[in-house]
């Protein structure tokens, strides 16, 4: 029989080569996982035999993904660099994922036309769009079609015993594993098992005359016939998907994931959330849902019946947290570490055979005769018309769903960053991104530079960061206060990482940043702000290394790309044979299976049109429900949740549409008023929850008791407000609300204040050792420091004041010990001191000893984290002794001291007042710092309060502060004894520079207060200036 | 018994080997040293010749304070040449020697010396800041050295020269332990000193380093304002004397003053200047209610002003409340400062709403235009008696039991 070329696969090849490989360019670096591949990439592209890579989370081991496709990434880019090598491997994937659908296609349906119309569907079915251009996963993609390519070979090998066989499929098999290991293993449950099943049926049923005839006897009988070849299968397999990728396996036994679950889209429930419905369920099934009826029927057929279970199975668990079955399938753990959207993806994948016969049948086949007998010609053109165009509908929309809803930030140009990473050796240091996105990845593939961060959370071994369910310290922020209570951890103890530089992306973060006694160094050209952290040692030359065996190592950079070549070798060779017509090429005996393409069944095309009109009715009652919710000016309830929503995405033209047009504020007015606000509140805060009580309501008026809870990068916030609200023409708005109308004396004024210029090194050299241009740390001199022990929290609180003649930049570090002095605890200075003091001035301070927070109750993080709230560390044993440390670096940045308190009342337990901002710069985050005095003037305890809004220029604004709740607050240790200064010890130095100190001179002007416990207070203030000119 | 034997054979062994000795020593040496120079200059070729009368060469094993080396000869007509290597012969010290030939005792020492001229004066100074008054100091640390970074021998004339004000000095210092040092004391004056060092003719770089001004002495404050009046509008500057050290030197700018101000109620108040040529300025708005301000300033620890007195007279001597709208609309004002004008927009009226004798809520809000219109929502107002409490500049208008409705 001579053998034409299959038009349809060519067609499809050059279709989704054109298709794919000229939209990858546009979103394939903006996907969530190929920079991460590309990062592994760099790594195997200058170090191909060592695994240990230093660059993420202080060292991690590359032997925690199978390696091929990051192989093959970095040795391409050996020709054309990382992301030439990246384009290359997603082209290959294409291809191979076509070519892997036609084979598999013919398998099943052992029609050369219904393969070749389910290759061409195969390029814009939806989840494959979903999963290359939304998820970048090209080893998931490359392991899939690898393990396609296998089926036909394994069929081969268990029908024919051909040895030959044996070997194409092993090997295959084999190219899988190193792609993608969860794949292979999961493959072999979901694909392999079927299709051994079929291959028992199509025995049985050439030894009777119709598959119909087959009993449950023959069907064992044949079983036992062929065990002996799937036994050798199955445990040449098992060996080869251990063997393969050895070391990963050991790697994962010696270093168990100790991350606690990282919250997945593909986890939730569906129906609650409506977005992770759309990209793990409706997105990738996509049309072929109106033909589950059809792919269930089909599948469910007698030869096909152990593909129906398993497509079953894979359906189910991929509905994720929508229902309980998958939890109960996969066991607690497994749910929690696997994201089910894989399940879906082969679900879909294995419906693609069947969705080409389906096509085959409707527009050339019996279906077609079916439609056009009962319904008339028409009817097949418009359904035809119908299906086609939801298609390609579903495949554009999937398409362009990055473009709708931006999956990262813009792209960032990083060649400033490389720069200033490579310039003066500033990647001697660790450094942190923030709000980069997945781009963190790209960004450390191109430099050397170290970062505590990672985005490859299964390789971490920080308890700081496995004990956190979140994926990036990088973007923290999205994983609400869990995830910025772990960057501050970070932040607050950044020399324990050796992290000195952070790039922002996002000025969220920049009060944490402040607060944390970070200061801004400059603005890159790109726009990254670049943070620095003094007094912060460089990462030493000899790093912590987990080696592993030589033979190890060998197997891993050897193994992947034998598999590839043997593989190559063994099957193309077979290509080649067949083109050439060496030898006559037999046909494989799967395609001796026939199906009957005669007669459609009447029932299942009528329970197809039941289940798309219940489809339809579904679709435009969602819709329906959506419009509902989201017509914001309906009920008064959407108006207030549109206007915060409006606020909270700066989007104040709509939230000044949602204004009572009857209350006459123009646009620039309200514009104006917006502009004028800055804080935590209006400016860092995000909001988290909403809720509405609407408390009156008559036709034309309501009010409304507003609950809000906003995230901020220092504290949560938790505001009532009560709106007013007013129908015209059918809809609601909301009544605005009066300004603060404090006038200014002044229109100009002018303010004269020293500033600073550090120059660093004077000569232009990198020159460590350039003893000129090295300044002298200003000397500092902690006034007072003791340990102390108020509601089951250890801290040490105390004064420090720089007594040198220059600014300084404060780093407080306390240790705690025991009686037989054992160390217990590091920590530093967090928000309770001001990090930068001018000459003679002073600050309260409190040290903090926090914990790992949750570290020990792992499965109790509270729902409801507060920023501000910390984890107090979980002492064994008592400490009785302190350490302070305390060193002082140049610095003169943020040195904005214009803020006074103008007024202050103290009634009962609340104290009320004003700040006066009298400078010239506007004060984004005020803080005050509180301490607390007994009757003798002792100082006992430091508080801090963030105001939420800022202070203009000139301008007064309220506080309110609580003076703490009872409690008595123990001295443990007041002893100065262990207090250094820059690495001396604290009194002897002092003394050369105040040696007659008026000692506890301000003490005459603390604010007397009535409380049991405190008796005196002492108001500090700080500011954070978020935009300076 | 039997140990005098073992004793006689121990005996006999020790004489033995001593006789052995001797006998070795007066074996005449196979190596003589022919050179005869022992004092080299750093840098300068050194070979040492020895003449044998055997053909064999030797190891010469040679070790300095860098490290020790073997040596491995040239052999020309029975003389023996080692050439020192430039590693060894370019640094100063002693250079032991010892030739390794089976039983060779053949061994001395080379004394190396540095180069006659200067040619870097190594010099370090630190810290690069200290403070007036004579008490702190910097130390300057001179190491004169040759062209191969040698040190000079002991007692090398070395010349610090520093200027400071009207004062240039030079004094002489000698090296010791290979170094010479000077303590170069601050005056009473702060300001710049610099320093250079010379010697044998070869100067070094400049070196500056500042005298700070020492810790500030007391000082007075002042307090300038456009009126008397306690508007909570205009603003009052203080400002220091100019701050000195006690030897009266300007502290250095950016020192850091706190003023504290407490008031009739004796609540504190504060705000903050940092010096500009000793003078600290801060500002604070006016008090919005007619009080007394006792201010006083402090460098902490260090230093204070004595206390003044401010006294701001009431602006607002009356307003009026109007209820309407079912006592839920109150209207204050309109609000007059002191010369019957309408006060400056911002002035604070607060609105206490007593339930049954306790404090309900309280409503804060800024006059505009001289008025201030509270709006008592009924979500929050539920219709009930209320007294309300009306309070701004300082004075109070209490309104017993109103009802809301």
């Amino acid at each position: 029989m001579k053998e034409t070329s299959n038009k349809h696969l060519i067609i499809a090849i050059l279709l989704g080569l054109a298709f794919h490989g000229t939209s990858i360019f546009f979103t394939l670096e903006t996907t969530y996982d190929a920079l991460i591949h590309v990062f592994f990439a760099d790594h195997y592209a200058n170090s191909w035999f060592e695994p240990w890579n230093y660059e993420w989370y202080t060292g991690f081991t590359v032997m925690s993904y199978p390696p091929l496709v990051h192989q093959s990434i970095g040795l391409l880019s050996m020709i054309g660099g990382l992301k030439f090598g990246l384009f290359t491997v997603a082209l290959l994937s294409i291809l191979l994922f076509i070519t892997g659908v036609y084979r598999f296609s013919l398998l099943i349906t052992s029609n050369r036309t219904v393969a070749g119309y389910a290759s061409i569907l195969a390029v814009f079915s939806s989840s494959f769009v979903e999963t290359l251009h939304i998820f970048g996963q090209l080893p998931s993609i490359i392991g899939i079609s690898v393990l396609l390519h296998a089926l036909p070979e394994i069929y081969l090998w268990l029908k024919t015993g051909k040895l030959w066989y044996l070997a194409t499929s092993l090997s295959l098999v084999a190219v899988t594993v190193t792609s993608h290991h969860v794949t292979s293993i999961f493959g072999m449950v979901f694909f392999i098992f079927p299709l051994i099943g079929m291959v028992i049926f199509d025995v049985s049923s050439e030894q009777v005359k119709s598959i119909k005839e087959v009993t449950f006897k023959l069907f064992l009988n044949n079983f036992f016939k062929l065990f002996k070849r799937i036994i050798t299968f199955g445990i040449s397999s098992l060996v080869i998907i251990i063997g393969c990728i050895l070391p990963y396996w050991i790697n994962s036994k010696n270093n168990p994931i100790t991350q606690v679950p990282i919250p997945h889209g593909s986890r939730d429930n569906f129906l609650e959330i409506t977005s992770s419905g759309l990209v793990f369920f409706l997105i990738p099934w996509g049309i072929l849902l109106i033909l589950l009826p059809y792919i269930f029927y089909r599948y469910f057929s007698k030869r096909y019946i152990f593909f129906g279970l398993s497509i079953t199975i894979l359906t189910i668990l991929g509905t994720g947290g929508t229902t309980p079955i998958p939890r109960m399938i996969l066991g607690e753990t497994a749910f929690n570490i696997l994201t089910l959207d894989r399940f879906t993806l082969w679900a879909s994948i294995m419906s693609l055979p069947l969705l080409g016969e389906f096509a085959y049948r409707f527009i050339e086949g019996d279906l077609k005769a079916l439609i056009q007998s009962k319904f008339g010609p028409i009817y097949h053109r418009i359904i035809g018309g119908v299906l086609a165009g939801l298609f390609i509908f579903m495949s554009i929309f999937t398409m362009s769903l990055g473009y709708f809803r931006p999956l990262q930030p813009q792209k960032i140009k990083m060649l400033p960053i490389v720069n200033f990473l490579n310039q003066d050796d500033h990647d001697k240091w660790r450094f942190l991104t923030l709000g980069f996105g997945d781009q963190m990845a790209w960004l450390s593939a191109q430099t050397n530079a170290m970062t505590v961060d990672g985005n490859y959370h299964s390789a971490r071994r920080l308890p700081e960061l496995t004990t956190r369910p979140i994926e990036r310290l990088e973007n923290s922020k999205f994983k609400g206060v869990a995830g910025i209570g772990s960057l501050q951890q970070f932040l607050t103890t950044p020399e324990k990482y050796n992290l000195k530089y952070i790039f922002s992306n996002d000025k969220f973060y920049d009060p944490i940043l402040y607060f944390s006694g970070w200061q801004r160094l400059r603005q890159l050209q790109n726009g990254i702000m670049v943070w620095e952290r003094l007094n912060i040692a460089p990462v030493s030359s000899i790093l912590y290394k987990d080696d592993v065996a030589k033979w190890q190592k060998i197997i891993w950079g050897v193994l992947p790309f034998l598999t590839l070549l043997i593989a190559f070798i063994l099957n193309i060779q077979m290509l080649l044979v067949n083109a050439l017509k060496i030898r006559p090429k037999k046909t494989p005996a799967f395609l001796k299976q026939s199906n009957n393409y005669s007669k459609f069944s009447n029932s299942i095309l009528k329970i197809t049109h039941f289940w798309s009109i219940l489809l339809m009715v579904i679709l435009f009652y969602s819709i329906y429900q959506f419009y509902l919710n989201n017509d914001s000016q309906r009920i008064p309830e959407n108006v207030i949740v549109a206007y915060y929503d409006a606020l909270d995405f700066k989007e104040f033209e709509k939230a000044y549409s949602l204004i009572d047009p009857e209350s006459t504020i123009t646009i620039a007015q309200y514009m104006l008023e917006i502009a004028v606000t800055d804080g935590l509140l209006s400016s860092y805060a995000k909001l988290d929850a909403i809720e509405t009580v609407i408390t009156s309501r008559n036709d034309s008026l309501a009010t409304a008791r507003i609950t809000t809870d906003w995230v901020t990068p220092l504290e949560k916030i938790n505001r009532v407000d009560y709106k007013s609200l007013s129908k015209h023409h059918n809809k609601w708005y909301i009544i605005p609300e009066g300004l603060d109308t404090d006038l200014p004396p002044d229109q100009l004024y002018s303010d004269s204040n020293t500033s600073f210029f550090n120059q660093g090194r004077r000569r232009i050299t990198t020159e460590q050792t350039h003893h000129e241009d090295v300044l002298k740390q200003p000397v500092l001199e902690v006034l007072s420091a003791k340990l102390v022990k108020y509601k089951g929290h250890y801290a040490i609180i105390g004064e420090v004041q720089n007594i040198d003649n220059v600014p300084a930049d404060v780093v407080l570090k306390g240790t705690l010990y025991n009686d037989d002095n054992k160390s217990l605890a590091v920590y530093n200075a967090k928000y309770h001191v001001k990090h930068k003091l001018l000459p003679k001035e002073s600050s309260a301070f409190r040290i903090n000893f926090e914990g790992i927070a949750w570290s020990k109750t792992q499965d109790s993080i509270p729902d409801t984290f507060n920023p501000d709230e910390f984890t107090p560390l979980d002492l064994d044993e008592q400490p009785t002794k302190f350490n302070l440390q305390v060193a002082g670096n140049v610095s003169g940045s943020d040195l904005y001291k214009n803020i006074a308190i103008s007024e202050l009342n103290i009634n009962g337990k609340i104290i009320n007042g004003n700040l006066f901002n009298s400078g010239i710069q506007e004060v984004t985050v005020p803080q005050l710092l509180i301490s607390y005095y007994d009757e003798n003037k002792t100082m006992l305890w430091v508080d801090h309060l963030f105001i939420k809004e800022g202070i203009r220029q000139q301008r007064k604004k309220g506080f309110e502060y609580e003076i703490l709740n009872n409690g008595i607050v123990k001295i443990i240790n007041d002893g100065m004894e262990n207090v250094f200064v820059n690495g001396l010890p604290n009194k002897p130095i002092s003394n050369k520079i105040i040696p007659n100190r008026i000692e506890n001179h301000t003490n005459t002007e603390l604010q007397k207060i009535k409380h049991p416990d405190f008796s005196y207070i002492k108001i500090e203030t700080n500011s954070y200036i978020g935009n300076p000119n | 018994m039997q140990n005098k034997y073992t004793y006689i054979s121990l005996l006999a062994l020790i004489l033995l080997s001593s006789f052995t000795l001797i006998q070795n020593s007066e074996v005449t040496p196979n190596f003589t040293l022919e050179t005869s120079q022992i004092e080299f200059e750093a840098g300068s070729p050194i070979e040492l010749k020895f003449s044998t009368l055997r053909k064999a060469v030797p190891l010469l094993y040679c070790s300095s304070s860098y490290g020790s080396t073997l040596i491995i000869p040239t052999y020309k007509r029975k003389i023996l040449i080692y050439k020192i290597p430039y590693s060894i012969s370019s640094k100063i010290g002693v250079v032991n020697w010892k030739l390794i030939y089976e039983d060779s005792l053949v061994s001395g020492k080379l004394q190396i010396r540095p180069k006659k001229e200067v040619s870097s004066m190594e010099t370090y100074i630190g810290p690069p800041s200290i403070e007036a008054g004579g008490t702190d100091y910097t130390m300057l640390v001179v190491i004169p050295t040759d062209s191969l970074d040698n040190p000079f021998p002991e007692n090398t004339l070395v010349l610090a020269k520093h200027q400071f004000l009207n004062s240039e000095k030079n004094e002489e210092i000698f090296t010791k332990n290979l170094i010479s040092y000077k303590n170069i004391y601050s005056q009473k004056e702060s300001g710049r000193i610099l320093v250079s060092s010379e010697s044998l003719g070869t100067n070094s770089k400049e070196f500056s380093v500042t005298v700070f001004p020492a810790i500030p002495i007391d000082f007075k404050i002042s307090a300038k304002r456009p009126h008397g009046y306690a508007d909570g509008n205009q603003i009052t500057t203080f400002s220091t004397s100019i701050i000195v050290d006690k030897h009266n030197n300007i502290v250095s700018d950016a020192t850091y003053v706190t003023f504290f101000i407490t008031n009739e109620k004796g609540n504190v108040l504060k705000t903050s200047g940092a010096t500009i040529n000793g003078i600290a300025t801060s500002k604070m708005i006016h008090p919005d209610y007619e009080t007394q301000w006792s201010v006083k300033a402090y460098v902490d620890g260090i230093a204070e002003s004595e206390l003044i007195i401010l006294k701001y007279k009431q602006v607002i001597k009356d307003f009026e409340v109007v209820f309407s709208e079912n006592n839920r609309d109150i209207t204050v004002g309109t609000l007059q400062s002191f010369m019957k004008q309408i006060i400056p927009d911002g002035l604070q009226v607060n609105l206490l709403i007593y339930k049954n004798n306790t404090l309900f809520k309280t409503e804060t809000k800024t006059s505009f235009e001289g008025l201030v219109n509270f709006n008592l929502k009924p979500d929050i107002y539920k219709n009930d008696n209320y007294t309300i409490v009306v309070k701004t500049a300082g004075l109070e208008k209490t309104f017993n039991s109103r009802t809301l409705w």
